[in-house]
């Protein structure tokens, strides 16, 4: 599985990575500098990509951390969002119905909308997947000029980061975030500062799948359960009713059977 | 016959006719221009007012289905099809404006086609279609027995228990599943609303007031069309009573108040409250459990909104129901019921809306459009109820005359004079056409409202004064920079260089002091040459003899040589400094650009068309200037950001 890791302090918030994002993916870089003076985070249908300042002088590269085990793919009522085995979160806008579950989903706040348009689809980032299958790496990690940006397979980048944090003099906080977070994420971070501002949780919060989908898994238990004892407690109540109208049942203060009697269909 | 009913009728075709406007806009511009939904605020009023909130609410077909045919408590028998209308007209609303509101309507069909189970919306879709399915062939004798189609009614008869369970067991489902929905917000959603009881407390209160809701409906109808059934004789035949059954039986006895649906209606709202209470108990043990009554009293909007929703939905209801003074008592009972049905709408909102407020860091707030459509659907759907209540044998109590047979398309003029006139005539027909063709039109011919204007980028570099406010040193002192006087003495345009290229990489302004510091440095601002001849002519002017005096205007007599014996620059100039007057935020001066971006806008180009000429790529990359884990500046001082006239001091 391929992963991007970024170490924050080597990024000095030049957006050459956000450029080639914008060339890569075809998008408007008119509307996308437009958009980086009036989003919160830099991020929209037209900028995939974005370098918020977390603090002066310390920027990261902010976009899908495409999750191990996405919310947004355990959400989407239609399969339209897949986790490829290479690691990105790709999406399928064949399938899209529009529906936005994709969007309150996602812990970061990721995807965005094409709110402008009368065909609206969902963007984001797919860590450059296509690509990925002509064997480049993404294009925001080809351009990064100062190399704060790497990319390979996860497990090496991880021992990578490990080692620079090791071997970082406590320059870097002892954290690789995405390791753990969610259950893992495809876009690593090594970091002098705290990087929660991105929507990261406190270290080893679990995916969010894993609170939906046991849940889910038990729907047709569920369903059939309730249907079983719905004719289970019918049957008993029209047993009761047949023996009370008979004479031979309990005679007692069933209400309930003797007033079903008297009413009667 | 249906007077009572004439102005609320009048009232919901207008609001069905403007949402079905407001509709063909939504679908003529898109969701960005007709709602105020946003990337942080992806689901608005139409998915949680009328879906979510709309379903809830519709949870009598079940629950009364349950008690009726499952049960078999024949008491509750008389509400069995209004439960069954309302849970249609609620699914009919829900499924109607959730058209609308998914932004690819055309591809509803998409999730019985592609599958993906891992998703609670995905259940809650199928459940939702398939019980309404339900729903639908559960009202489906109703209508066959009104159009005389016995064959077909008889056809349905011994299957209907059996959806009757289908239908249970779906509601089941999907009623706790639109609580599972929010399950995947556990960063975002406010603690007092995000709890892994969900799905437990979504179908309890969806139960109860769904329960308290049909008991509203009927309370509603029965004042529209048969007080005497829910209400009891009027004031004055109830007076008559009184002495009647004095006469007779010659005591205190009153009679009660109330008509002969009452003891069935107060017994389903007891049922109903027993419900909340058993969901008032569950949302205080999750209060306690998981901690979150911390949140409850910090007397944020949020403790406030939840202890509100608390009250109307659970504890105003159970109070009014069961306190002896107020049981039994039909306006009391209908408040009840409104509460339960206003709580659990509210606690939808909550849970779908309010409780994402906080994380979202905006507040929403639908759009007229929003709510014509979310408004519109409603309406429509109750002027279908009130054609059901007055055609169909929906109550016990017909509201039709028996004996006035009329012909099914006649019979809509009680719903609507409106329809019933247009299809008579020819003015009115035309009145008709014109309301619904001419609105819709000219929605296609009108631009979006909210065109979005492209916001003024301000370049970075622009200068807009002629002088410029500056404070290098973060001081507090600020100077008057005449900055175009400097422009035009150092060579126009390409002169920025002069000065910005002075300062060093992480200097985010450029004090005057990096360059008027030194006569002798090699980055020599300060033109010596320039300030001997202006010095000179000042001499001569005063009538001196310059050559003799020039130098010593500035320098110590005898150490001319030296720079350091130099004065001070705003010994001579300062007229240009204004150490005293507390300048106002509107005045004529702007603030400097800072360094950075004075740079980038300017330097990069030329580094960018020397990048090209003397074939040296690197030229333009950011690592040319910013040092790689360069020491971060450490001291205090002043960001001046672009022509912003506010200032921000970094800590």
């Amino acid at each position: 599985m391929k992963a991007i890791l970024m170490d924050a302090t080597r990024c000095t918030g030049c957006e050459r990575c956000v450029a080639a994002c914008i060339e890569a993916n075809d998008l408007d870089p008119v509307q996308a500098q437009v958009d980086r003076a009036v989003t919160k985070d830099g991020l929209s249908e037209n900028r995939f990509l974005s370098v918020p300042k977390v603090e002066e002088g310390r920027f990261v590269r902010l976009s899908c951390m495409h999750c191990l085990e996405p919310s947004c793919v355990s959400a989407c009522l239609v399969g339209g969002i897949t986790k490829t085995q290479d690691g990105p979160v790709v999406y399928d806008p064949d399938k899209c119905i529009g529906c936005r579950y994709c969007m309150l989903a996602c812990p970061f706040h990721i995807p965005r909308y094409e709110w402008s348009s009368p065909v609206p689809f969902m963007r984001k980032c797919d860590m450059c997947a296509g690509r990925q299958n002509d064997g480049q790496v993404p294009a925001c990690v080809e351009a990064c000029p100062y190399e704060a940006l790497s990319f390979g397979d996860r497990d090496a980048l991880l021992r990578d980061a490990h080692a620079l944090i090791g071997s970082g003099e406590g320059r870097y906080l002892d954290r690789v975030w995405g390791e753990h977070e969610f259950g893992g994420t495809c876009v690593l971070y090594v970091s002098d500062v705290d990087l929660g501002v991105l929507g990261w949780p406190a270290p080893g919060t679990e995916s969010i799948p894993s609170l939906t989908e046991p849940l889910i898994a038990k729907t047709p238990v569920i369903g059939l359960g309730v249907m079983g004892s719905l004719l289970g407690i019918n049957w008993v109540i029209r047993r009761r009713m047949k023996l009370a109208r008979d004479g031979n049942g309990p005679h007692d203060g069933d209400g309930r059977a003797s007033e079903t009697d008297e009413i009667g269909p | 016959m249906s007077d009572r009913t004439r102005g609320l009728k009048d009232v919901l075709w207008a609001l069905a006719l403007a949402g079905l406007v407001a509709a063909v806009f939504r679908l003529r511009f898109g969701l960005g221009a007709t709602t105020n939904l946003t990337d942080r605020v992806p689901w608005g009023l139409w998915k949680i007012l009328n879906m979510v909130a709309g379903v809830a609410i519709s949870t009598s077909g079940f629950t009364v289905g349950f008690l009726v045919y499952v049960l078999r408590l024949e008491r509750f028998r008389p509400l069995m099809k209004p439960a069954i209308l309302v849970a249609f007209l609620g699914y009919g609303c829900s499924c109607t404006a959730l058209l609308f509101d998914i932004g690819l309507p055309w591809r509803f069909w998409h999730p019985f086609v592609m599958w993906n189970g891992h998703s609670f919306l995905f259940e809650v879709f199928w459940c939702v279609i398939l019980y309404f399915t339900v729903t639908a062939i559960e009202l489906a004798p109703t209508i066959f027995q009104k159009l005389k189609a016995e064959k077909a009614a008889a056809i349905l008869h011994p299957v209907a228990f059996g959806v009757v369970v289908v239908g249970i067991s779906l509601s089941s489902l999907h009623h706790s599943s639109l609580g599972s929905l929010f399950l995947v917000t556990p960063e975002r959603l406010h603690p007092l609303w995000y709890t892994p009881l969900l799905p437990l407390l979504f179908i309890l209160s969806a139960m109860g007031a769904g329960i308290m809701f049909v008991v509203l409906v009927r309370i509603l109808h029965a004042h529209w069309y048969d007080r005497e059934a829910v209400f009891g004789p009027s004031r004055v035949e109830h007076e008559l009573l009184i002495v009647r059954s004095k006469e007779r039986n010659g005591a205190e006895r009153r009679p009660v108040a109330a008509g002969p649906d009452m003891p069935m209606l107060t017994s389903l709202a007891s049922i109903g409250t027993g419900i909340l209470g058993v969901y008032l108990l569950l949302q205080l043990f999750n209060l306690i459990a998981s901690g979150s009554w911390q949140a409850l009293l910090e007397g944020t909007w949020e403790s406030w909104l939840y202890t509100g929703e608390v009250l109307i939905v659970a504890v105003l209801p159970i109070l009014l129901v069961w306190l002896p003074a107020t049981r039994g008592s039909p306006t009391a009972l209908g408040i009840a019921a409104f509460s339960a049905s206003a709580g659990l709408v509210l606690n939808r909102l909550d849970a779908g809306i309010f409780g994402y407020f906080q994380d979202a860091g905006e507040v929403y707030f639908p759009s007229l459009i929003e709510w014509a459509v979310s408004v519109g659907v409603v309406a429509a759907a109750a002027l279908v109820f009130l054609f059901f209540a007055e055609t169909m044998p929906i109550f016990r109590t017909p509201v039709v005359e028996a004996g006035r047979t009329r012909k099914f398309g006649a019979s809509f003029d009680s719903l609507s004079r409106v329809w019933y006139a247009a299809l008579r005539g020819g003015m009115e027909r035309a009145t008709l056409v014109a309301v619904l063709v001419i609105p819709p039109a000219w929605a296609l011919m009108y631009p979006p409202f909210h065109t979005e204007e492209p916001p003024d980028v301000t370049p970075a570099f622009r200068v807009t004064r002629d002088s410029l406010r500056i404070d290098g040193n973060g001081g507090g002192v600020e100077t008057i920079f005449p900055h175009a006087d400097h422009q035009e003495r150092l060579g126009g345009d390409t002169s920025c260089v002069h000065c910005h290229h002075m300062s060093l990489p992480g200097d985010e302004t450029t004090p005057c002091s990096r360059c008027h510091r030194h006569m002798v440095d090699s980055t020599l601002i300060f033109d010596h040459a320039r300030h001997t001849v202006a010095v000179a002519k000042k001499e001569e002017l005063a009538g001196l003899f310059p050559e003799n005096h020039t130098c010593t205007v500035c320098h110590t007599k005898g150490e001319t040589e030296a720079a350091s014996t130099a004065k001070h620059c705003l010994e001579c100039h300062k007229e240009n400094t204004d150490w005293t007057t507390e300048y106002d935020e509107s005045d004529t001066l702007a603030w400097a650009v800072s360094y950075m971006e004075a740079m980038h806008k300017n330097c990069m180009e030329c580094h960018k068309k020397e990048a090209e000429g003397a074939n040296r790529p690197e030229l333009p990359d950011c690592s040319i200037c910013h040092r790689s884990l360069a020491p971060r500046i450490a001291d205090k001082r002043t960001v001046l950001v672009g022509t912003r006239r506010s200032r921000s001091r970094i800590p």
